[in-house]
């Protein structure tokens, strides 16, 4: 296994080796994170790769990946520890009913003690004894409200976590950390300044072809060729949702599953619900006549 | 550490970009140079590829600013053609203003810088039936005393904007969601057990309001006031966005915010270019649906759009687009100063083409029609526009 933390080539390597194929500039930025210890926000448009890069992070590192996936209303009970309310109870009551309950004090000492509490992403990745410090992926930030970001905000700097009935929580050994945002929102600036900041495009074509060969196993090479450039021809139509690399790889393993070698325009009209999702870009991409777009698609190889 | 020299320079290098990026408009605070500082430490100065990246991810923040960096990098450390030379965002809010736009400026810097004629602002509080009659005036016709007083009551009416339920809890006592957590706390009081019961509730809070302005020549007069509002709305640090449009859509809020209300005022005049000119509704809401709405502003938000609806030419754009923004959104509310006058017929193409995709249709004309407009706006916040009376309103 190469150490990701040596240089931005050795980050490539190490992706590459976990099929995951990242551009220079993507790569030293995560070098960059990694050897500076420092949080990587990732936005970009839905499909492109944020969450897998976390991913594959965590399996080049030989890390645990934990993630926490925001959304509206999450607050600490959500994100960051809750306790066993009803196991407290039975506790109370079995302890009455047996007669052993013993002066408040020690039952209070028992009852909010590590068996009754329950561990949620965040204290997890700070209360952790892992042997390779874990990566710990937030993700879709900007669902989540801002008071919830004003939250993570403070764990990020400290890496602390204080519990009333069990004290201060240290961390000993900082996760490596990954936001991701498909930009609903603009995020705070206060938290942007905790983060290194990467904008995740669209691949270029030669990369997206290869891409798709390395997560599609035995496409044929023309089938990849065609289906991403097809995509590629997409994106510049002005749609309502452009489709991500992760759409190209979900149509093209449609396509093989098909049983298709290459594009064929009645094929494209068929499985097209898997590329576009919104009726109207449908509509759009069927108007401007199918059959040409594969024929492009086609003739440029 | 090799050449302590060497590194001074990198950090004078470094510095002075920081100001050019300034400059440019983007923050770039003491804290992200420290950064970039020691991410340049981690890597080979001498690969252009890294550098950029090193810098770019230290040193932005937003999408937006990417572009202005690209170009800044490239004009100071490949010695590019000059950053004076690059267009769009840098001159934004610089540049300077054409014949059309001063007038703008004028008239808004008038009503926000002039003090008020001690004389006039007597006249306007010593009857209380010249308020009545303020309230009915139309806009087009006041006199810059009476936009004085327009303003203030903006200020007032800006306050009222809706809520809606959030899903985040919070404590209270009204509530019927059982809090376990501060349940089993003060059972501890008691030695386990739970005599007093603490209870959530969710959270209101406030629905998102989009306002999207006709600046066109048309829609001058009437602009002014809204304008005002729009400042009122946006300065009470509530969610709320604003929008103005002529010939190209401009992004309010940015401009707006801020606590002085007249260099708001001032700096929103500077950032419209296309005031009093001529008028594109189709494309600018179609502008607004493929940056804005697509992004999730407008979900659950409540969307004032107030224009005339002079729409030249083809109106199958503006159709289309007022069907995806009302999918898009919670409702649309329309203000027309010319349904003011009674004789008033939507026979404008553009009209035509809109309203049925409006949920409620009103006039904007004087301030009693802003007043209907915030009350509306806060029945749609509670209850959906279909179960909206139209007679209500």
């Amino acid at each position: 296994m190469t150490d990701m933390r040596s240089s931005p080539d050795a980050v490539s390597r190490a992706l590459t080796e976990h099929s995951y194929l990242a551009d220079r500039g993507l790569a030293t930025v995560l070098y960059l994170a990694l050897r500076l210890g420092k949080p990587l926000l990732l936005e970009g448009e839905a499909g492109v790769g944020k969450t897998e890069l976390a991913k594959v992070t965590a399996e080049a590192l030989g890390a645990r990946l934990i993630r926490l996936q925001c959304y509206e209303g999450i607050d600490v009970a959500h994100a960051l520890y809750d306790w066993a309310y009803a196991k407290q109870m039975l506790y109370i009551r079995t302890l009455e009913a047996t007669g052993q309950a013993k002066g408040g004090g020690d039952v209070l000492h028992d009852l909010f003690g590590p068996q009754f509490l329950e561990r949620r992403p965040l204290l997890d990745a700070i209360d952790n004894d892992d042997l390779v410090p874990p990566v710990l992926l937030i993700d879709e930030i900007d669902r989540a409200d801002d008071e919830f970001e004003a939250f993570l905000l403070e764990l990020l700097s400290d890496f602390q976590v204080t519990i009333p009935e069990i004290g201060t929580i240290t961390c000993e050994a900082r996760p490596v950390v990954f936001l991701t945002s498909n930009r609903t929102r603009e995020l705070h600036e206060a938290l942007k300044r905790r983060c290194l900041y990467m904008w995740v495009p669209h691949p270029e074509l030669e990369r997206e072809i290869q891409i798709v060969r390395v997560r599609v196993p035995g496409v044929p090479e023309r089938l990849a060729a065609e289906a991403a450039r097809f995509v590629g021809r997409l994106r510049t139509m002005d749609l309502a949702k452009t489709p991500g690399i992760a759409e190209t790889i979900d149509w093209t393993q449609a396509l093989m599953a098909l049983g298709e070698e290459e594009l064929s325009a009645d094929m494209v009209d068929a499985t097209l619900g898997s590329v576009l999702k919104y009726h109207e870009d449908l509509e759009k991409v069927r108007d401007a006549d199918l059959a040409r777009l594969v024929e492009e698609a086609k003739a440029t190889l | 550490m090799s050449g302590q020299r060497a590194g001074d320079a990198v950090v004078r290098k470094l510095v002075t970009f920081g100001r050019i990026l300034r400059e440019a408009g983007v923050e770039v605070g003491p804290g992200r140079l420290q950064d970039a500082l020691r991410a340049l430490d981690s890597i080979d100065l001498q690969i252009r590829d890294d550098v950029y990246a090193a810098l770019a991810c230290t040193l932005v923040a937003k999408r937006d600013d990417l572009e202005i960096f690209d170009r800044a990098f490239r004009a100071w450390f490949e010695r590019a053609p000059s950053l004076n030379h690059a267009q769009r965002p840098l001159d934004l809010g610089l540049a300077e203003m054409d014949e059309s736009h001063s007038v703008a400026a004028q008239t808004i810097a008038e009503i926000s810088m002039d003090p008020v004629d001690p004389d006039d602002a007597d006249k306007a509080s010593a009857a209380s039936s010249a308020t009545e009659m303020l309230r009915s005036k139309d806009f087009a016709g006041m006199t810059l005393a009476e936009l004085h007083e327009v303003r203030r009551a903006c200020e007032r009416l800006a306050r009222s904007l809706p809520k809606r339920r959030s899903r985040r809890l919070e404590a209270s006592h009204r509530g019927t969601l059982l809090d376990p957590r501060r349940t089993m706390r003060r059972a501890m009081h008691a030695e386990g057990e739970q005599i007093d019961r603490a209870f959530r509730e969710q959270k209101l809070i406030e629905r998102r309001v989009v306002f999207i302005c006709d600046i066109s020549g048309s829609m001058e007069p009437y602009a002014r006031a809204l304008v005002l509002f729009l400042q009122a709305a946006v300065a009470t640090g509530r969610r709320v966005e604003a929008f103005t449009f002529g010939t190209r859509l401009t992004h309010l809020t940015p401009f707006l915010d801020g606590r002085d209300p007249d260099r708001a005022l001032e700096r929103a005049s500077k950032a419209v270019r296309d005031w009093a000119g001529g008028t594109r509704i189709g494309e600018s809401l179609d502008a607004f649906n493929r940056v804005y709405a697509r992004r999730g502003m407008t979900r659950g938000a409540i969307v004032v759009i107030a224009s005339d609806g002079w729409e030249r030419g083809d109106t199958s754009l503006l159709a289309s687009s007022m069907a995806t923004l009302h999918r898009r959104s919670r409702a649309i509310v329309w203000l027309n100063p010319l349904k003011g006058h009674a004789a008033y017929q939507p026979l404008a193409g553009g009209m035509q083409a809109a309203l049925p995709h409006v949920d409620v249709f009103l006039p904007g004309h004087n301030l009693a029609s802003l007043e209907t407009m915030v009350r509306v706006i806060m029945q749609l916040g509670r209850t959906r526009a279909a179960q909206l009376s139209r007679s209500a309103v």
